[in-house]
């Protein structure tokens, strides 16, 4: 097994966790948004409120996953004396505060009585914590000492890539909600942000693959550690292109695409994600003598 | 505060692992888990010339790396409860098991490749310089087992007289970390910046 391989078989729950918790995250902000700005009649905004739990649930074990890996997880609360200090320490901070804002809220919206000013506040405050906890994932991996990802390419990575699977899967939550909201033009515009992210994200995987022949250490260059990312970047990219064509397909013919339709693609999007993820925890090299 | 240092002489160790192991005995670790590693750092090539003759520019050192207790300690900076840290009476960098989560981040960040999460124990372990021993006034086990005595512990003004602050491959430029280690380079040692060898025995010191 080479070395990078067995880096990142170590940390496949850290590869599920970024694969799962940005997009999941981005899938909310625009869900609340939706409700926070959408003109929803009273059992539509009851549906979608409802049908938050969808990216939020991909989100949550995403970020369960990541605990997994942790050895002593009685003393994870000695983790919030880092924040402010420790990349690691924002991170978690950053995404308890997100899942708990976004879970109480979903929670709430169980009154009989449904107080919408209130929800609409609340969702605005979800959709921030929903952008600040993907920037914390972004920067989680940001040490100086770990030449391939102290780099641009990095955050930008988590950030295109939560760009381009939230819309997917924020479709798939609005269309189990049945949201008249969500009508061919708005699916149009979801889908072409989608794309327009994954084209991005892949250029920056491709500008990332190409500075790695640079990067070395003791044990050789960042490229022996990864030697397959091209082909995983071009999966990435077929995976990803063919969920979004599969989204979009039916809006052709001024269909919406079903539910089925959406986890399918959605499926699709995560298991592309999934392998550039498992190709980033593969490359973890420092200078001098860490792989 | 007196901050503690290695000092590593390159021209007398043999890379015989005895530093190695006599830590590992004395720390009892298991199999996977070593605090002291030794590097077999080597490169070059043999040439034969138009008249025959064989020329080489083979080279092949040890380097016998354990935590370098740094000023600017890369693991302490990341570490999210603060569990690594750094004594403030000896500078001796150590893992407070109390407050470890065993995210292993620590690892990750460590231009040495020192700490390391103890699945068994579920927290980062690492070399914490022989604190009790320090304490007690010997040295450090492996320094007191090295046969050739390339190894030496004590105050960084002593340390520092004897060799220049880690600067040789295939560790990293000290800049970055500012370790407490010093060496006497041998003739073969090539500079820090130098990708003309590779460490050849990768699957003993990872």
């Amino acid at each position: 097994m080479s070395l990078g391989f067995s880096m990142a078989l170590d940390e496949i729950t850290l590869v599920l966790f970024t694969t799962l918790a940005p997009t999941g995250a981005m899938a909310c902000v625009i869900m609340a948004a939706v409700l926070v700005f959408a003109p929803l009649g009273e059992s539509e905004r009851t549906r979608v409120n409802r049908a938050l739990c969808i990216p939020l649930i991909v989100a949550m074990v995403g970020l369960i996953a990541s605990a997994t890996h942790l050895g002593s997880p009685a003393n994870a609360l000695y983790v919030l004396l880092g924040v402010g200090r420790s990349p690691l320490s924002n991170e978690v901070f950053c995404a308890g505060l997100f899942l708990a804002s976004c879970g109480l809220y979903w929670l709430f919206c169980f009154t009989e009585k449904q107080y919408v000013r209130v929800q609409k506040a609340w969702c605005a405050a979800v959709a921030l914590a929903g952008l600040v906890c993907i920037g914390a994932i972004a920067m989680a991996y940001d040490a100086s000492t770990i030449v391939t990802w102290h780099t641009w390419h990095v955050p930008l990575n988590v950030w295109f890539s939560a760009f381009a699977g939230g819309p997917l899967l924020a479709m798939l939550g609005l269309r189990a909600a049945r949201a008249v909201c969500l009508h061919t033009k708005a699916s149009g515009i979801l889908v072409a942000g989608s794309l327009i992210a994954l084209v991005a994200n892949v250029a920056c995987l491709v500008m990332q693959n190409a500075s790695l022949g640079g990067m070395w250490n003791g044990y050789g260059t960042a490229l022996d550690l990864v030697p397959m990312y091209p082909a995983m970047i071009a999966w990435y990219a077929v995976a990803g292109l063919t969920a979004i064509g599969c989204a979009a397909w039916p809006l052709r013919g001024r269909d919406l695409p079903s539910v089925a339709r959406l986890t399918l693609c959605c499926a699709l999007f995560f298991a592309g994600l999934f392998v550039v993820r498992f190709g980033f925890y593969m490359m973890h090299m420092t200078y001098g003598l860490g792989v | 505060m007196t901050q503690y240092a290695f000092h590593f002489d390159a021209t007398r160790c043999t890379g015989c692992k005895t530093c190695e192991f006599s830590c590992k005995d004395y720390k009892d670790l298991g199999l996977g888990v070593a605090y002291r590693k030794v590097y077999e750092c080597a490169g070059g090539e043999t040439l034969r010339d138009a008249d025959g003759c064989f020329k080489t520019t083979c080279f092949s050192y040890p380097v016998s790396i354990s935590c370098n207790h740094c000023d600017n300690p890369a693991c302490t900076e990341v570490c999210p409860t603060g569990a690594m840290h750094k004594d403030e009476d000896t500078g001796l960098v150590s893992v407070d098991e109390g407050k470890c989560i065993g995210c292993g981040y620590c690892h990750m960040a460590c231009p040495y490749n020192s700490p390391k999460v103890d699945r068994e124990k579920g927290h980062s372990v690492k070399c914490d310089g022989c604190a009790e021993r320090i304490a007690a006034g010997e040295s450090p086990v492996c320094v007191e087992a090295c046969p050739a005595r390339a190894l030496a512990f004590g105050t960084v003004e002593d340390m520092e007289k004897l060799g220049e602050r880690a600067n040789i491959a295939p560790l990293p430029e000290a800049s970055l970390t500012t370790p407490n280690l010093f060496v006497k380079a041998c003739a073969d040692a090539q500079p820090s910046d130098s990708r003309a060898g590779k460490i050849v025995n990768p699957l003993e010191v990872l």
